[in-house]
């Protein structure tokens, strides 16, 4: 009981900070932008909220930070895809060279220190028990993460907003003749995923590890990229991949640390199942007739105005 | 004074050339005002990263064997994008060609014989081929996309260095360290220049560059490639399977990588360590696209990375500038490079302020 449920725990700190990203990046998507900067701007926000943390101890305004520290990093990609029409791809990738290069020269002198990890949201008289521990015992961004499934959801789908946001991303020549804004839409949209991403990373240092390492994002950001893609830019299909995320990253942890037939396989082999599951899992929804059928009809494309 | 974007007729050649060099040139700019801005030496900064490493002349070794993987694997890479195929995984295709060449070099220790070293090389080649044809196969069959699985690939491969190097291929000898023992001397790349590091792997580097540099401008295959980039439509219509060009593409980039690989373990490494990844796959992109996607601008790129590369460690001992910064500036170079493109397709036009009709 004990152990499924300290199991549970880290499922839920592993997946959070991949479903904080990927939720950013389906609304970028969703928009017809495609940042592939997403695990550059996570490492920005894990150091600004590193730091942050580090200097005040308010958790709060360390994730705000973060969140900002990504939009910033965001705005890059923002200029030059959206302002310049620079290739997505490409500027995508350099975003993150760079936000990998930006973090590690910004945390350089704070190796080793550690910080304090976020408290859980509600006062410690609610999670007495094993069942108000499951419900209550987790910090802000957990919960802030399935808010924010929901409100996405509700957003894209129940609000005039929203479908202003799918028409750009669906038809942006149509959306740009009956007078939106595309280039305008889809800015909101980037520094939206960059904040997202930002808060992402930021939960490295506030809910996993305390303290800074390089490159301590390790590739889930381009596992939430592909998330996306997983859950046909859809938010709950969203929230179920990251969680499945979540698990598999929690069997590595425990095999490695626990005895029993998990032990026999080499630990490297688990550390590297959560690549080699993104991979199985590409697959799999290729198989799915309705596979790429969903995908934002405008996504990666520059947008020209016509006249 | 206003300015504003004017389309050009057609894209502008001067500008697909200028621009590389304005990129280089507003990076040493704006990264001396951006480092001394945040409180580190800018102006030491730039000198030391660029210039450094051409005036001393005990550095150019360094730069060679820098830049020849970073060439190699940027040669390959500026095929494949030119095609259009994104394949972002050649750190993880450079890292099974060294793998590949290990396996050889530790299967034929002790022995001796011309043969070992050629050997090695096509294993590497294979090697990365193989790994490549992963993404390759995933998105000709099933439409995945291959930016993703190449690059998921990479970390997986890192795993297996460590799982090979700790277990199976560990060096009986090595007291207890990660690694395979040292290659024996056939497996090992000879220096080409006495008394210098500079390895048989430099002078395959410019070659690769020039080979390729004709295939791609005077066969059927470059064409192919250029066509199936520019205009896929056309090129659908003109018979070019798109498939079949995935698969040219996915396997000429992980040859490549995988050729980068073995050289890089057979010649400056001369063993299997967990430092062998060392982001020559992902700085490679940058190349690739700092050389117009020409196989010699790539040359010329990859001298300019490495320079960077070289610059960066000599400005850590000199003015103690953090190792991250070199990456720092690599991204900065893209950002403009990539900023610029867009005056190869339009223009600055000078806007006079014009009295506005209905204001009256």
């Amino acid at each position: 009981m004990e152990l499924a449920l300290a199991i549970l725990i880290t499922v839920v700190g592993a997946s959070t900070p991949i479903l904080i990203a990927a939720l950013g990046e389906l609304v970028v998507e969703k928009a017809g932008v495609l940042n592939l900067g997403v695990e550059g701007m996570m490492l920005i926000g894990a150091i600004a909220g590193f730091v942050v943390q580090f200097h005040t101890g308010n958790p709060y305004l360390a994730l705000l930070c973060g969140a900002a520290a990504g939009t910033a990093a965001s705005l890059i990609f923002g200029f030059l895809t959206l302002s310049l029409s620079a290739n997505q791809t490409a500027t995508g990738l350099a975003l993150t060279i760079f936000g990998t290069g930006f973090s590690a020269l910004a945390g350089s002198s704070y190796s080793a220190r550690p910080v304090t990890l976020m408290q859980p949201l509600f006062p410690a008289e609610f999670y007495g028990n094993p069942i108000g521990r499951v419900i209550f015992g987790y910090s802000f961004p957990v919960y802030f993460s399935f808010v924010m499934v929901v409100a996405i959801w509700y957003f894209l789908h129940k609000t005039r907003a929203g479908l202003i946001l799918r028409a750009v991303g669906e038809n942006d020549q149509s959306a740009h003749s009956i007078g939106y804004s595309v280039i305008g839409v889809r800015y909101l949209a980037v520094m939206f995923g960059g904040a997202m991403a930002g808060i992402a990373g930021a939960c490295f240092p506030l809910l996993l590890t305390p303290q800074w390492a390089e490159r301590m994002t390790a590739g889930r950001g381009w596992i939430a990229v592909a998330l996306v893609v997983f859950a046909s830019w859809k938010p709950f299909r969203l929230l179920g991949g990251a969680y499945l995320f979540g698990l598999v990253m929690t069997t590595e942890l425990y095999a490695k640390a626990g005895g029993g037939p998990l032990s026999a396989v080499p630990s490297e082999l688990w550390a590297a199942l959560p690549y080699i599951a993104t991979v199985v899992v590409l697959v799999l929804i290729s198989l799915r007739r309705d596979a790429s059928t969903n995908a934002p009809a405008c996504l990666g494309k520059p947008f020209l105005p016509a006249n | 004074m206003q300015f504003r974007l004017e389309k050009r007729r057609e894209p502008s050649k001067a500008m697909i050339y200028i621009t590389p060099v304005v990129a280089v040139v507003l990076t040493m700019i704006v990264g001396a005002v951006i480092f001394s801005l945040i409180g580190y030496d800018g102006i030491g900064a730039v000198r030391e990263i660029f210039l450094t490493p051409l005036t001393n002349s005990y550095k150019w070794q360094d730069l060679g064997i820098k830049a020849a993987p970073l060439i190699i694997i940027g040669v390959g890479l500026s095929i494949a994008y030119r095609a259009n195929v994104w394949n972002i995984g050649a750190e993880g295709q450079y890292v099974i060609g060294g793998l590949a060449g290990t396996g050889i070099a530790l299967l034929t220790y002790g022995m001796t014989g011309w043969w070992i070293l050629p050997l090695m090389v096509l294993a590497g080649m294979l090697g990365g081929m193989a790994y490549a044809a992963i993404p390759a196969l995933l998105r000709t069959r099933l439409n995945v996309n291959e930016i993703l699985t190449s690059l998921m690939l990479t970390y997986a491969s890192v795993q297996l260095i460590y799982y090979l190097i700790r277990a199976p291929w560990k060096d009986p000898m090595g007291m207890g360290f990660p690694q395979t023992r040292l290659f024996s001397e056939a497996a090992r790349l000879p220096t080409i220049i006495p008394g210098t590091i500079v390895h048989l792997g430099v002078p395959i580097a410019v070659l690769v560059g020039i080979v390729a540099w004709f295939i791609m401008t005077r066969s059927v295959f470059g064409y192919r490639m250029r066509v199936v980039g520019a205009a896929p439509h056309a090129a659908r219509y003109g018979g070019f399977s798109e498939n079949k060009t995935i698969w040219l593409a996915m396997l000429v980039s992980g040859g490549l990588a995988g050729l980068a690989g073995v050289l890089e373990v057979a010649g400056p490494f001369q063993r299997m360590v967990p430092g062998f990844p060392t982001n020559y796959g992902f700085t490679a992109i940058i190349v690739a696209f700092l050389g117009r996607l020409n196989p010699l601008g790539v040359i010329v790129a990859g001298i300019v990375l490495a320079i960077t590369f070289v610059g960066g460690e000599v400005a850590q001992t000199t003015i103690g500038l953090p190792n991250a910064a070199t990456g720092i500036f690599q991204a900065m170079m893209l950002f403009f490079l990539l900023a610029g493109d867009i005056l190869i397709k339009y223009r600055l036009r000078r806007v006079l302020p014009q009295p506005s009709v209905g204001a009256a």
